[in-house]
């Protein structure tokens, strides 16, 4: 697993530390500039967030403000109702994640540990959906959602979201690593299959429960288009990826950019904070799907 | 017992599947069947009236219709194009630089580059829309420390696009190097030890293993990357709706400003079924082209 065990004899080793010093060197200065080039974007959208409205109109641009303030949040505020766009936002991803876990742990556990007829064929079917992009169903998923009257509601939102391939991908990746004998030793002691499923194999695995609950939760957060298609013209309903927009429409021109440079860093924050948090589970299971897949 | 065990699995198998089916596979078959009506999004479907293959006709013809679809078509293709061919070299050098043991700072390097791909695209719009800016935004001013002139980005047709492409290269690479070290840690290191034995530099090294190996991710990779490509919205949306002069008129955007915002249903479902032909017919090539160079010796 590491790179001494990989390498026993340690005199190979030595001999090329010695001759790429000047390599390791500039692998180094290598991996800042890169991390720099990286991380710009996002150090400059906070930077901007501080600066006086004339600071982010100067030419040539100012990169830091001289006395930060925190005016432009402020501003956010009267433009946009903020509160209840992060709670819009917080209800869509919460409810969506919430049950994709139960979902995907369900539909995730029978493909692992049940034999049915046509389970390969049903579970190629599923996955791939993975590969169809959102906009080929868009038109009609309009219309349904429509039929069902919940246009312009958080649940019209919601509620095509409930069920993914991906999380169903994940957990039968992950379930069919919980060992046979825990669950008979589960059924013999007479529990429900509802109860060996979220008793005794989904704290099994919980590191693909707190990765599926990162993705699902970022990815709606951010999820941009079905929003905005089903929402249209009820503001009160628009989650915080919309109502930035409207920053961008204010005050157009550069007369705006501290107000759209502190509204993307709000947006931003929650997403970016959990995968910090929690990126080891992100990795972890980027690695299984793409590997194993 | 044989008949409780169906009853779990369908019990098991009922929420996602009927969701799945419900709003993905039925709005999927639907899109089908429009795509052969003439038929207004703001009425029933009850109201829709077969023309056969007229909505293919139209969006393929030389109106306005089809040529505001074939530049979206095209725009999709080379924005793709050079969103894979950026992504994938890009995610394979980043890839070892995270994955290589002789410097410090892969994993940091990994958690930054990952980071961005948390970023909601809205606001990676939204940041690249100020960032881009030709007087007040710092690109111009760094490219000025270097002596090329100021560019512009955005506003311009000829330099719009590919602006796109390289915000969206941003946001996407670090998920794809998270790839690329997975391969790469799925060679056996055993390979570069006998290579080097023999010695075979570092270049030899990577051409001949790391490479041939890195085959299937690369391979996922191009397909995700393709997937993604085909879903750019949130930039043409937000900033330059689809221009200036159709130049940044992407089919996510064009199809839903037929589909939805025109409510032209029908011409919007053919513009739907001729991108999904599209990704069927570039996928599967792909994999045929890729089949033979797996057979090929390292």
């Amino acid at each position: 697993m590491s790179i001494a065990a990989a390498l026993p004899d340690s005199r190979p080793l030595e001999r090329a530390r010695r001759h790429l010093t000047p390599l390791a060197a500039g692998l180094t200065l290598l991996i800042i500039v890169v991390a720099v080039v990286a991380a710009f974007p996002l150090a400059w959208m906070i930077l901007t967030s501080l600066k006086t409205p004339q600071e982010t109109m100067h030419v040539p641009p100012v990169w830091l403000p001289a006395t930060p303030s925190l005016d432009a949040y402020a501003k956010v505020a009267g433009v946009i109702s903020i509160g209840r766009s992060f709670l819009n936002s917080a209800i869509i991803a919460l409810v969506t994640t919430a049950a994709i876990l139960v979902t995907s742990l369900m539909a995730g556990y029978a493909f692992a540990k049940y034999r049915f007829r046509y389970r390969e064929a049903l579970f190629a079917l599923l996955i791939a959906t993975m590969f169809l992009p959102p906009i080929v169903t868009l038109i009609p998923l309009y219309r349904i959602v429509g039929y069902l009257g919940l246009t312009g509601s958080l649940a019209g939102v919601v509620v095509p979201n409930l069920a993914n391939a991906f999380g169903i991908f994940l957990m039968r990746q992950f379930i069919r690593g919980v060992p046979d004998e825990l669950i008979e030793a589960a059924r013999v002691d007479g529990a429900s299959e509802l109860r060996v499923l979220f008793q005794i194999v989904a704290p099994s695995v919980l590191p693909a429960i707190a990765a599926l609950t990162l993705f699902a939760f970022v990815y709606h957060w951010n999820s941009y288009l079905w929003p905005l298609t089903v929402l249209q013209g009820s503001a009160d309903q628009y989650p915080i990826v919309i109502s930035l927009s409207r920053l961008l429409s204010y005050n157009r021109g550069a007369m705006n950019t501290g107000l759209v440079m502190a509204g993307a860093t709000l947006a931003v924050l929650p997403p970016v904070v959990l995968f910090v948090l929690l990126q080891r589970f992100f990795v972890d299971s980027v690695i299984s799907s793409g590997v194993k897949g | 017992m044989s008949r409780s065990q169906t009853q779990s699995t369908v019990a098991m198998l009922a929420p996602a599947t009927g969701l799945i089916a419900v709003f993905i596979f039925v709005p999927m078959l639907l899109t089908i069947w429009l795509s052969f009506q003439s038929w207004s999004t703001e009425t029933g479907f009850e109201t829709a009236r077969f023309i056969g293959v007229q909505n293919f006709i139209d969006i393929f013809s030389g109106s306005s219709i089809g040529r505001d679809f074939k530049s979206a078509l095209v725009n999709t293709l080379i924005y793709t194009v050079f969103s894979v061919l950026l992504i994938l070299p890009l995610s394979v050098l980043l890839g070892l630089l995270v994955h290589q043991k002789l410097a410090p700072g892969g994993v940091v390097l990994r958690t930054v580059l990952f980071s961005t791909y948390m970023v909601p695209m809205i606001a990676v719009a939204l940041v690249f829309s100020k960032l881009y800016s030709p007087t007040e935004g710092p690109i111009n001013q760094v490219l000025g420390w270097i002596g090329i002139p100021p560019q512009s980005w955005l506003s311009s047709p000829q330099t719009a696009l590919g602006s796109i492409v390289i915000l969206n290269v941003w946001q996407q690479v670090g998920y794809f190097t998270v790839l690329a070290v997975a391969g790469l840690t799925q060679i056996p290191e055993v390979l570069h030890e006998a290579a080097r034995i023999d010695g075979a530099g570092s270049l030899r090294r990577f051409r001949s293993i790391t490479l041939p190996l890195l085959g299937n991710t690369l391979l996922f990779s191009a397909v995700i990357a393709i997937i993604n490509s085909v879903q750019v919205f949130e930039p043409v949306a937000l900033i330059t709706q689809g221009g200036p002069i159709n130049a940044t008129n992407v089919l996510t955007y064009h199809i839903r400003r037929v589909g939805i915002e025109r409510a032209q249903g029908g011409l919007g479902s053919a513009m739907a079924v001729t991108l999904m032909l599209s990704l069927v017919i570039i996928i599967t090539a792909l994999f045929a082209f890729a089949r033979p160079r797996d057979e090929r010796p390292a």
